[in-house]
């Protein structure tokens, strides 16, 4: 599903900040991404979302060469790749109801069609009682589980996470990784960059590591 | 994954996941904030724009009408005219001139101005109160056509030839002039359109790029879940839509106010002398029904050119950062 093949990335004239990346990720595996701050983690899951292009090698995703695809390609790609930032990237101006449904409307769903799976959801990660508040009245805690519920509402093949656990309590925390775990056995391929130690233990799933640059699995 | 299979495995959890599941559809907001300073004063300037617009294409469609009422009205007469020559009798002359005209097919009613009459065509330039009796005045015939297609001019200049000191005036100059003059009015309220419409185009493009900037955070977001360049295009298009047929309205319906404002008060309120005047321009200021229905359609010309505009700005944004 996932192949980089000696794959590097600079921003502008910098140094190369990733360097030597040759992996494949299988179609529904479970993985970590870990490694210290600064190691590259936010870049490498812009390269694997294609918001980013490698500045050496080539990245091939559901059996097609990125570099080649072009830009309306790419976006219809990224259509499967569900993404949690953390920083959250909620819209302001929209519910958290529209912004979890924000991925199928852009897919031209209609609401009347979708309003129930993401009332459901919602109400799983514990915002049933806060789908029609603004982000900015939302919590941290809050503001990162709607984030969460917005990239898996379209059943994504592929669901990347930046700390998607950092502004949660354990409990939910926990939950959240079993909810990922689900999408991952329903046929889901995740990848989660983490720092948190218990996470890694309590899931014994493949480790990229991620250090000055260069990746190992372990 | 089945798109029809329930999202998630609730487990425990069910009973009160779908407690909560039922939710009051409404109408979604808007991906694009319609409500901003930046729209707000866009609108504002659209509304002016269109209110130029249609005070423009107003002040060309009355003249233009006025043009054709002038030219049809001058059209349907010629004036004969019997200059004074010594031993020539002039009563003889206007009777002989009036015979001739008559006889010319496509004319209608002929009628010899009296003394006083063609004395009075004088005064605008020699005032009121002269005893125009010690001048020889020339004497006039107006002819009125029946047919102005069956009447021939030339004819007519032909037969008056032998009565001496008598001269055709169709009013060809006068015609002329006038169509020269409505044709340059016509012609600058055209350009003076093409200017605002330009600066309505170059402020939408300002203002798209603007909004744009603005709202960089919404642009990459919906790049992120995968929304294609023209359904981001499509949601800015619709806004600036919304924003040029609000903005489009408010400045039509300004513009027609005014012209039934001006209309009454020309009409009603002005000195006699200066309604005159101004209806010599404008007619009665009246757009007609037609008139009226080109100045609404600007509003959704103006809305549609916002749309085109924005969507095309936004398009090339969109390549830019791509």
């Amino acid at each position: 599903m996932i192949e980089f093949d000696d794959v590097a990335l600079r921003y502008g004239d910098g140094p190369e900040i990733l360097r030597n990346l040759t992996f494949k990720i299988a179609p529904g595996s479970f993985h970590f991404l870990t490694g210290p701050s600064g190691a590259g983690k936010t870049s490498l899951l812009k390269l694997l979302l294609l918001s980013l292009k490698p500045t050496r090698g080539h990245i091939n995703m559901f059996g097609r060469n990125t570099g080649r695809l072009s830009q309306d390609q790419l976006l219809d790609m990224r259509r499967h790749i569900g993404i949690v930032f953390q920083e959250f990237r909620l819209l302001d101006h929209l519910t958290t109801f529209e912004n979890v449904a924000l991925p199928l409307r852009v897919q031209g769903q209609k609401e009347s069609d979708y309003s129930e799976n993401v009332a459901e959801l919602l109400t799983w990660v514990g915002l049933g009682d806060r789908m029609h508040a603004h982000p900015p009245l939302l919590s941290g805690g809050e503001k990162q589980r709607a984030a969460i519920a917005r990239a898996v509402i379209a059943k994504p093949d592929i669901l990347l996470a930046d700390e998607p656990t950092g502004n949660v309590d354990p409990d939910l925390s926990t939950r959240l990784l079993h909810l990922f775990a689900q999408l991952n056995r329903m046929g889901t391929t995740v990848i989660i960059a983490t720092h948190e130690r218990s996470l890694l233990e309590d899931f014994p799933t493949p480790r990229m590591i991620l250090h000055e640059g260069e990746l190992t699995i372990e | 994954m089945s798109s029809d299979q329930t999202f998630v495995d609730y487990g425990e959890d069910e009973p009160r996941a779908r407690r909560t599941t039922h939710i009051r559809l409404h109408r979604a907001t808007p991906i694009v904030p319609q409500n901003s300073v930046a729209g707000r004063t866009l609108m504002l300037l659209i509304a002016i724009m269109t209110f130029l617009s249609c005070i423009t294409l107003g002040g060309v469609i009355l003249v233009q009408k006025s043009a054709i009422a002038w030219s049809s009205d001058v059209g349907r007469e010629v004036t004969i005219q019997i200059r004074p020559i010594d031993g020539q009798d002039m009563d003889s002359n206007l009777r002989a001139s009036k015979s001739i005209a008559e006889a010319i097919p496509g004319v209608g009613n002929v009628r010899v101005l009296s003394a006083e009459e063609s004395g009075k065509l004088l005064e605008p330039w020699l005032g009121a109160g002269l005893d125009l009796t010690v001048l020889d005045i020339p004497r006039m015939i107006a002819v009125e056509l029946s047919d102005p297609r069956e009447f021939d001019a030339d004819q007519l200049a032909e037969n008056l030839s032998t009565i001496k000191g008598a001269s055709l005036d169709t009013h060809s100059a006068w015609r002329q002039q006038l169509n020269a003059m409505s044709g340059t009015m016509v012609l600058t309220g055209v350009l003076v359109l093409l200017l605002i419409i330009v600066a309505t185009i170059l402020a939408v493009v300002f203002a798209t790029r603007g909004t744009m900037a603005s709202n960089r955070t919404i642009v990459d977001v919906l790049h992120f879940i995968g929304a294609s360049n023209a359904f981001i295009a499509g949601e800015f298009q619709d806004r600036f839509l919304n924003l040029g047929l609000r903005g489009g309205a408010a400045g039509g319906l300004g513009a027609i106010v005014f012209f039934i404002i001006v209309g009454t008060v020309s009409t009603n309120y002005l000195p006699s002398e200066a309604g005159s005047q101004l209806s010599a321009f404008f007619g009665r200021f009246s757009l007609g029904w037609d008139g009226l229905l080109l100045l609404i359609l600007v509003v959704p010309i103006i809305a549609g050119l916002t749309a085109l505009t924005s969507r095309m700005t936004v398009r090339r944004f969109l390549t830019q950062i791509s």
